[in-house]
C-alpha cells in the first residue's frame, strides 16, 4: 500500500492516507517535526526529529511503529537534530544537527557510530544519492557538501586525504533549503535550492556548476523528475514551477530562464515536495496545512488532503506493509501478536562509544523485509554464523568425498546413457535412409 | 605586299565592265596624289628597364619599384645582399598594399622567406624578422595550418645550429616570433627547442660580450617557459563564471581536453636547463660585485635568468601538485615509486647554492637606479625562493635574510628611488603577497608576529584604488577562512596576537567598502564576497563571529545615513551593480543578531526611488530568512515592515494609462507587491495574534501622520490579513482607525465609476476594489467601526458650514457637494456588496442621519 505521510511543525500528528484510494490511515500523535525531519525507516516504523524551543540543549528524536499512535520510543541525541534520512533498507539514521554535525547511528542497536564535524552552521537537508554510498548536505551557510560513506568511516583515509568532503560547493549565498541527487550513484547530479531564490544543479563526477536558475520567489522544496527532463520547485509564493534540465529553453519566458512552467492553486507557499513511486503523482505540502497530490503529465490537482490548519513541512510517499488483516487478528490474538510484531530498536544513543565495545559486539543485523510473514528471526547471533562455518569446514573432507563419488557415478551412467542413445540415433538413421532408398529402388524397377 | 598584289589583280577584271579600263604596268607604283593625306606612323623604340621580356604587368600587384611578387621572391637568394635586403622591404610594400597577395601566396612566400633566416648577412636577418613581425604574421593570424609552422620551424632549428653565433641567436629571435604568434607550436617542438637553449646556454662565457643577442635569446626562452602550465592563483570562480551557455546538462561534450598531455620529455629537458640557468646567473654576479655600476644589458640578461628559473621551478611544482591531486586523494598513495617524480632529487642541491647569493648587493649603496635594478633582482629571486619553498629545507640563517626582506618590503623600508617606482613596487608587491599566507603558517613564532605586523600596516596604509588591494584581500581571505582546498585554517586564531590582526582586517573591511564608494565596483564586490564568507564560516560563537556581528555598526553607513538635520545621505550601496548589492544583502543574514540601527539605514534606502524593485524583494526575503533563524527581533522586523509599508512613496497620476504614464503605474504595480511579500511574511510568522498585536501598535502610530492613500490602503490590508473575526482590534484602535478610514473612504470614491457610465475602465475598478476591499473586510469583522465610520462621515457632511462658509463660499459649497457625492457614492458601492448590505441594515439609523444632513445641506442655502 503506498501512503502518503506528512507532518508539521505545530503538533497536528503524522498524518496518513492511501494516496490511490485517498483514505484516511491512522494518525500518529504528538510530533512537531523539523523541516526535512520526518523519515520511514525501511518500512517498519516512523522517525521523526521534534522542534524544541532554544532552552534546551538536547534535542528529541521519536519512533511510531505503524500500527499505533502513540510514541513508542523516544531518545534524546545531544543537539537538537534538524534533518532526519535513513537508507532504504533501515539499518542507518543519519541526522543533521544544529552545529552543523552529522550524526550516523545504527538503527538495530541504537549505537551512534559516527559523528562529524560536517558545517559551519546548521544543517538543514540530508540526501542519500541512489546507490547510497554518496551522502548530501546542505546547510544553513549556503555551503553543499559530498560525503562518501566510505571514506567517512575510513579513519586513516580521513587523515590522508586533504579534506574529508568529496566536494564542497559554496556558490550559494544564503540557506540551503533542499537537496536532491538524480540516479547514477557518483555520476548523478544533484539540485540544490536556496533562499538566494536560486535552484542550482551541480555535476556529481566533475565537481562543478552546471547551472544556476534563478527563480521569481524563494524555492523551499525540489522533486526531481524521473526521468530527470525536469525539476520540480515548491516556492514560496504558492507555486511549483518546473524547470528545465535537458531540453534547451527559450529565451523568453514569463518566469525565467529555464523554466518551462507551473502549477499552481492559489495556495500558501509550498513546503515540501515527493514523487509517488510510479513517478506520475506528485505530492505536495503547503504552508496552509493542506497536501495536493498532482498529476505531474496533465498538471491538474487529483486529490487533497487536511493534515491541520498550521504549515506542512513533511510530505512523503513511502510503501506501507499490509497490517490490515494483521491489524484485525491483533485483537483476537493479542500475546499473539505481540509475539509477532518486532519490537521497534532501543532509542538512539547520545555519543559514540568507545571503541572496545564495537569490537564486542556480535550482532549482525539482518533487515527484514516487512511484507515478508516470517519475522520470528529478524537477528541471526554471528556465532552461529561462526560455529555453521567452522561446520562446514570440518565435514568438508568426509561429505565432499562422498559427494564427488557420487557425481562420479552420475557421470558414468550419464556417459553410457549417452552412449545408447547415440547408437539408437544410428540405428534409427540407418533405418530412414535404407527406407527412402529402397522406396527409389521399387519406383525406378 | 607580295600577297596581296595577285588578288587584287584578279578582281579588276570584273570590275572594269562599266570603266575605262585602265592599263596598269606590273610592279610600278603610282606617285601619291598631290592632295593626299600622309598618314604614315613614325615611331622610335623605347627601351624598359627590365628583364623578363613577357611578363604583360597591367592589372599586377607591383612593389614601389614595379616588381611583382614572383621576381622579388627570385631576388631573395639573390648573391648581393643589398639586392637580397632591397627584395624583402620590396616584398613588405606589396604585401602591405594589396594584402590578398599574401593570402593568396602564403605558401610560396613562406617558403621562399625561410631561406632567409640563416642568411649570413645581419642586416637581411633584420629585415626578414621585422617583415616577419610587422606585416605577414599579423596578417596571416587567422589561418595558418600547421604546415606553414613546420615550414618556417625546419630553417629554424637549422639556423639555431649553425656556426655562427649571430645567425645562431638570431634563430632564438625567430622562434620566438613563431611562438608569440602561435603559442601551440613551443609544444610541438619543445623538446628540440629547449636542447637548443642548453646549448647555448652551455657555452654562455663566449656570448658574454654580446649580451643583447642572449638577452634576445632569454626573452625567448621566459616566453617558451611561461606557457608551461603552472598552479595560477585564480580567482575564486564563483565571482564570474557563465554557466548559462551550457542548454542541456546530459548531452555529450565536444570538448577536447586541453591538457597537453605529454610533458616528460619536457620535464627531463628542463631538468638539465635548470643547472645551466642557475650557471649562467652564477656567472654575472662576479661581473655586479666589483663594479659600481651594472649596465643595462646585463642587468636585462640576469632578470631574465631569473624569471626562465622561476618558470621551470613552478613547472616542477606544478607536476609535483599534479601528481599529488591526481593520485593522492582518489587512490591511496602505493604506486607513487612507479610514476615519474618531477625534478625533485636533482633540483634542490644547486638551487641552494643558487639561492645563497641573495641579497645582492648588500654591500655598498650606490646610485638610486642601480639600486632599484638590484631591489627587482632581489625580488625575483625572493619570489624563487618563495615557490620553491615547498621543497627545499632551507637553513635558518637564508630564511632569516629573506623573511628580513620580505618585511622591509611590506613595511616600505625599501623603496624605489625613480618616479615610476611607484607603480613599479605595487606590480612586485602583488606577486609576492600571495605567499604571505603560507609563509606566515610557516614561520617561527617571532617572525609569524614580524610578518603580520608589516603586512596588516601595508594593508592599512593601502589607498583604496590600489591595485595591491586584490591581492591583500585574496591573502586576508587565505589567513581568515579556512581554505577551499583543505578545509582547515591557516592560522590558529585561538593566540591572541593573530587574533587581533586579524580583527584589525575586519574592521578595515567596510571602511574601505565606504572608501572606495562606487568607483570600483568589481573590488566591492570581492570585498563583499569576503563578508560574506566570513559571516558563513566565522565558527559559532568565536570571536570572529563577535567581530562580524560588530561591523554592522560600520556597515550602517554604506547603505545610508542619517544625518543632524534630518536629510539622509545615501551610502554606495545605492550606486552599486545589482549584483554587489545582492551580495550586501546577504550579508545581513549571518549577523547573528541584526541591530536596528543598521535596519534603519536599511529603511532609508528601501524608500529611495532609485532602488531597484528586485534588491527591495531580496532584503524583505532575507529579512524575514534572518527572522526565522532568530537572527532579528520579532518587533523590529515588524516595524520595518510596516515602514516600508507605510511610507514607501507612490507615486501620483494613477488614473492615466498612457503610455508615458505607464512607468508611475508600474510604480503602483510594485507597492502592491511590496504589501504582497510583506503580508506573506507576516502569515508565515506563526503566532498571529501576537503578531497582529504587534502590527497594530506599529501601524497606530502610524495613521495620525496622515499617510497617502495607497500606504493606508496597504497598512489597512496588513491588518485585515493577521485579523480574524470577530475583530481583535481593541477600543481604542477602532476610534483611532475609523478617522482616517472615514476620510480615506471619502477620497477612495474619487475612483468608483459611476454607474450606468458603460466607458468605465477596467483599470479604474480594479484600482477602486483594491482601496474599498480591505475597508469592507474590517467592517464586516466589526460593527462598531461601521457605526462609528458613517457617523464620521455623516457628520463630516454637517459640520460647521457655518465657521467657513464667510470666508470662501463657492469653495466650500463646491467641496462640500464633491463630498456629499463621494459619501453617496460609497454608500451605494457599499450596498452593491452582500456581505455589506447585511451589515449595513443594522445601521439605519446612522444612514438615515446622514441622509437628513444632506437634505439639510442640500435645502438651507
Amino acid at each position: 500500500m503506498e501512503v502518503v505521510i506528512a507532518s508539521s511543525p505545530v503538533d497536528a500528528g503524522i498524518g496518513c492516507w492511501d494516496l490511490h484510494s485517498g483514505a484516511e490511515q491512522l494518525r500518529y500523535r504528538s510530533c512537531t517535526s523539523t523541516p526535512h525531519g520526518l523519515a520511514c525507516v525501511g518500512q517498519r516504523f516512523l522517525v521523526s526529529s521534534q522542534l524544541r524551543d532554544s532552552s534546551s540543549s538536547s534535542g528529541t528524536i521519536l519512533y511510531w511503529s505503524w500500527n499505533k499512535p502513540q510514541v513508542e520510543v523516544k531518545s534524546f541525541p545531544a543537539e537538537p537534530i534538524h534533518p532526519l534520512i535513513s537508507n532504504s533498507d533501515g539499518t542507518y539514521i543519519i541526522g543533521g544537527g544544529s552545529s552543523g554535525a552529522i550524526y550516523f547511528w545504527e538503527v538495530a542497536s541504537g549505537r551512534l557510530l559516527k559523528r562529524w564535524h560536517a558545517h559551519y552552521r546548521a544543517a538543514t537537508c540530508l540526501f542519500l544519492s541512489d546507490d547510497e554510498s554518496l551522502l548530501v548536505s546542505g546547510a544553513e551557510d549556503g555551503c553543499i557538501r559530498v560525503w562518501s560513506l566510505f571514506m567517512v568511516f575510513d579513519d586513516i583515509g580521513m587523515e590522508m586525504a586533504k579534506h574529508p568532503y568529496e566536494y564542497s560547493f559554496s556558490e550559494h549565498t544564503l540557506r540551503v533549503t533542499d537537496v536532491v541527487s538524480g540516479y547514477g550513484g557518483c555520476n548523478a547530479i544533484i539540485v540544490s535550492a536556496s533562499e538566494d531564490r536560486t535552484c542550482k544543479v551541480w555535476s556529481l563526477s566533475r565537481g562543478k556548476l552546471l547551472r544556476s536558475i534563478d527563480f521569481p520567489s524563494i524555492i523551499d522544496a525540489v522533486a526531481l523528475d524521473p526521468g530527470e527532463h525536469v525539476f520540480y520547485a515548491g516556492a514560496r509564493d504558492g507555486k511549483i514551477y518546473i524547470a528545465a534540465l535537458n531540453a534547451e529553453s527559450t529565451p523568453s519566458n514569463i518566469y525565467g530562464k529555464h523554466i518551462i512552467g507551473s502549477l499552481s492553486d492559489n495556495s500558501k507557499g509550498v513546503t515540501c515536495l515527493a514523487f509517488s513511486m510510479d513517478g506520475i503523482l506528485l505530492v505536495s505540502g503547503s504552508e496552509d496545512g493542506t497536501i495536493r497530490v498532482w498529476d505531474a503529465k496533465t498538471r491538474n490537482i487529483v486529490r487533497i488532503f487536511r493534515l491541520a490548519k498550521g504549515p506542512i513541512n513533511n510530505v512523503l510517499v513511502v510503501r506501507r506493509p499490509l497490517y490490515s488483516n494483521f491489524q484485525t487478528s491483533a485483537n483476537s490474538h493479542a500475546s499473539l501478536s505481540r509475539r509477532h510484531v518486532p519490537l521497534l530498536p532501543p532509542p538512539l544513543s547520545k555519543y559514540v562509544n568507545s571503541t572496545d565495545e564495537i569490537v564486542d559486539s556480535g550482532a549482525i543485523t539482518v533487515p527484514q523485509t516487512p511484507s515478508s510473514d516470517i519475522m520470528d528471526a529478524p537477528y541471526l547471533s554471528s556465532h552461529v554464523l561462526t560455529k555453521q562455518i567452522s561446520e562446514l569446514q570440518q565435514q568438508s573432507s568426509a561429505a565432499t568425498g562422498m559427494e564427488v563419488d557420487r557425481l562420479k557415478l552420475d557421470c558414468k551412467r550419464s556417459l553410457e546413457m549417452v552412449q545408447k542413445w547415440k547408437e539408437m540415433f544410428a540405428d534409427l538413421h540407418k533405418f530412414c535412409v535404407d527406407e527412402l532408398l529402397g522406396n527409389d529402388q521399387t519406383q525406378t524397377q | 605586299m607580295a600577297r596581296s598584289k595577285p588578288s587584287s589583280s584578279k578582281k579588276q577584271p570584273k570590275r572594269g565592265v562599266d570603266f575605262k579600263k585602265i592599263k596598269r604596268k606590273i610592279g610600278r607604283k603610282l606617285p601619291p596624289p598631290k592632295n593626299a593625306t600622309n598618314t604614315e606612323i613614325k615611331s622610335k623604340a623605347i627601351i624598359l628597364p627590365e628583364q623578363s621580356v613577357a611578363s604583360e604587368r597591367a592589372g599586377l600587384a607591383v612593389s614601389k619599384k614595379g616588381l611583382t611578387l614572383k621576381e622579388l621572391l627570385q631576388q631573395t637568394s639573390h648573391h648581393n645582399a643589398k639586392v637580397r635586403r632591397d627584395a624583402l622591404t620590396g616584398i613588405r610594400d606589396l604585401v602591405l598594399k594589396y594584402p590578398a597577395e599574401l593570402t593568396l601566396h602564403k605558401l610560396a612566400i613562406i617558403e621562399k622567406l625561410r631561406e632567409r633566416i640563416s642568411d649570413e648577412d645581419k642586416v637581411v636577418r633584420e629585415t626578414l624578422y621585422q617583415l616577419l613581425k610587422l606585416v605577414i604574421f599579423p596578417a596571416l593570424k587567422k589561418d595558418v595550418p600547421g604546415s606553414l609552422i613546420s615550414l618556417m620551424m625546419a630553417y629554424i632549428f637549422n639556423g639555431m645550429t649553425h656556426l655562427a653565433t649571430d645567425i645562431r641567436l638570431m634563430a632564438f629571435k625567430f622562434f620566438d616570433l613563431v611562438v608569440q604568434h602561435y603559442p601551440s607550436s613551443f609544444f610541438m617542438y619543445a623538446e628540440k627547442v629547449l636542447q637548443n637553449y642548453e646549448d647555448i646556454l652551455r657555452k654562455n662565457h663566449i656570448y658574454l660580450q654580446d649580451r643583447s643577442k642572449l638577452k634576445n635569446a632569454l626573452v625567448g626562452l621566459v616566453r617558451c617557459l611561461s606557457l608551461l602550465p603552472c598552479n595560477r592563483r585564480t580567482v575564486d570562480p564563483s565571482y564570474g563564471k557563465n554557466t548559462e551557455t551550457q542548454g542541456s546538462l546530459h548531452a555529450y561534450e565536444l570538448e577536447v581536453p586541453k591538457e597537453h598531455t605529454d610533458f616528460s620529455s619536457i620535464i627531463k629537458r628542463l631538468e638539465d636547463i635548470l643547472p645551466i640557468l642557475v650557471n649562467c646567473f652564477q656567472d654575472f654576479i662576479p661581473l655586479v660585485h666589483p663594479m659600481s655600476s651594472l649596465d643595462a644589458q646585463s642587468f636585462d640578461c640576469m632578470l631574465y635568468l631569473l624569471r626562465s628559473i622561476d618558470l621551470s621551478v613552478k613547472f616542477f611544482l606544478y607536476g609535483i601538485d599534479k601528481h599529488q591531486t591526481d593520485f593522492g586523494v582518489t587512490k591511496p598513495t602505493y604506486n607513487e615509486k612507479d610514476m615519474p617524480v618531477w625534478g625533485e632529487i636533482a633540483t634542490p642541491v644547486f638551487l641552494r647554492k643558487f639561492l645563497e647569493v641573495f641579497p645582492l648587493n648588500q654591500l655598498h649603496n650606490t646610485s638610486g637606479k642601480d639600486e632599484d635594478k638590484f631591489f627587482i633582482l632581489n625580488i625575483e629571486i625572493t619570489e624563487i625562493f618563495l615557490h620553491s619553498n615547498e621543497w627545499i629545507f632551507t637553513s635558518a640563517i637564508l630564511m632569516e635574510r629573506f623573511l628580513e626582506f620580505i618585511e622591509n618590503l611590506l613595511s616600505g623600508k625599501i623603496r624605489f628611488n625613480s618616479r615610476s617606482g611607484k607603480a613599479l613596487q605595487e606590480k612586485h608587491l602583488t606577486s609576492l603577497l600571495p605567499f604571505i599566507p603560507r609563509l606566515v603558517s610557516l614561520v617561527a613564532n617571532t617572525w609569524k608576529s614580524r610578518l603580520l605586523q608589516a603586512f596588516t600596516m601595508a594593508f592599512k596604509d593601502c589607498k583604496p584604488e590600489s591595485t595591491l588591494n586584490l591581492a591583500f584581500l585574496s591573502a586576508i581571505e587565505e589567513m581568515l577562512l579556512p581554505s577551499k582546498r583543505q578545509g582547515i585554517l591557516l592560522l590558529d586564531a585561538s593566540e591572541p596576537e593573530i587574533l587581533d590582526h586579524q580583527i584589525t582586517w575586519i574592521r578595515e573591511l567596510p571602511v574601505l567598502l565606504v572608501r572606495l564608494g562606487d568607483t570600483l565596483s568589481s573590488l566591492s564586490k570581492v570585498i563583499l564576497h569576503l563578508l560574506l564568507r566570513l559571516g558563513q564560516y566565522a565558527p559559532m560563537n568565536s570571536s570572529l563571529a563577535w567581530e562580524y556581528d560588530i561591523m554592522q555598526h560600520t556597515l550602517g553607513e554604506f547603505y545610508s545615513m542619517c544625518l543632524d538635520d534630518g536629510s539622509i545621505l545615501y551610502g554606495p550601496f545605492m550606486k552599486l551593480p545589482k549584483d554587489c548589492q545582492e551580495l550586501s544583502v546577504c550579508c545581513l543574514y549571518y549577523f547573528s543578531s541584526l541591530d536596528s540601527l543598521l535596519l534603519r539605514s536599511l529603511v532609508y534606502c528601501c524608500l529611495c526611488d532609485n532602488l531597484e524593485p528586485s534588491v527591495l524583494f531580496r532584503i524583505i526575503d532575507v529579512l524575514h530568512s534572518a527572522y526565522k533563524i532568530g537572527h532579528l527581533q520579532l518587533v523590529d522586523l515588524i516595524s520595518f515592515f510596516v515602514t516600508l509599508v507605510a511610507r514607501w512613496k507612490v507615486l501620483p497620476g494613477r488614473l492615466y494609462t498612457h503610455v508615458e504614464n505607464a512607468k508611475k503605474i508600474s510604480n503602483r504595480e510594485t507597492f502592491k507587491a511590496i504589501t504582497g511579500a510583506v503580508c506573506s511574511c507576516l502569515r508565515q510568522m506563526g503566532d498571529d495574534a501576537l503578531i497582529f498585536q504587534i502590527v497594530q501598535r506599529v501601524i497606530l502610530d502610524e495613521i495620525p501622520l496622515n499617510p497617502p492613500i495607497d500606504n493606508l490602503c496597504g497598512m489597512l490590508r496588513l491588518l485585515v490579513i493577521l485579523d480574524s473575526r470577530p475583530t481583535k482590534l481593541s477600543e481604542q484602535s477602532i476610534i483611532i482607525l475609523s478617522n482616517s478610514i472615514s476620510e480615506y473612504l471619502i477620497d477612495a470614491a474619487s475612483y468608483i465609476p459611476e454607474n450606468g457610465d458603460e466607458v468605465t475602465d477596467s483599470n479604474q475598478i480594479s484600482i477602486c476594489q483594491y482601496y474599498l476591499v480591505p475597508c469592507f473586510f474590517l467592517f464586516d469583522r466589526s460593527d462598531k467601526l461601521l457605526n462609528l465610520v458613517l457617523d464620521l462621515m455623516g457628520s463630516s457632511i454637517g459640520e460647521d458650514n457655518s465657521s467657513l462658509a464667510c470666508n470662501h463660499d463657492t469653495q466650500h459649497t463646491l467641496d462640500l457637494s464633491s463630498r456629499i457625492v463621494a459619501v453617496v457614492s460609497i454608500l451605494l458601492y457599499m450596498h452593491q456588496d452582500i456581505k455589506i448590505r447585511r451589515r449595513l441594515s443594522s445601521c439605519k439609523g446612522e444612514i438615515t442621519r446622514i441622509l437628513q444632513k444632506m437634505r439639510l445641506q442640500v435645502y438651507t442655502p
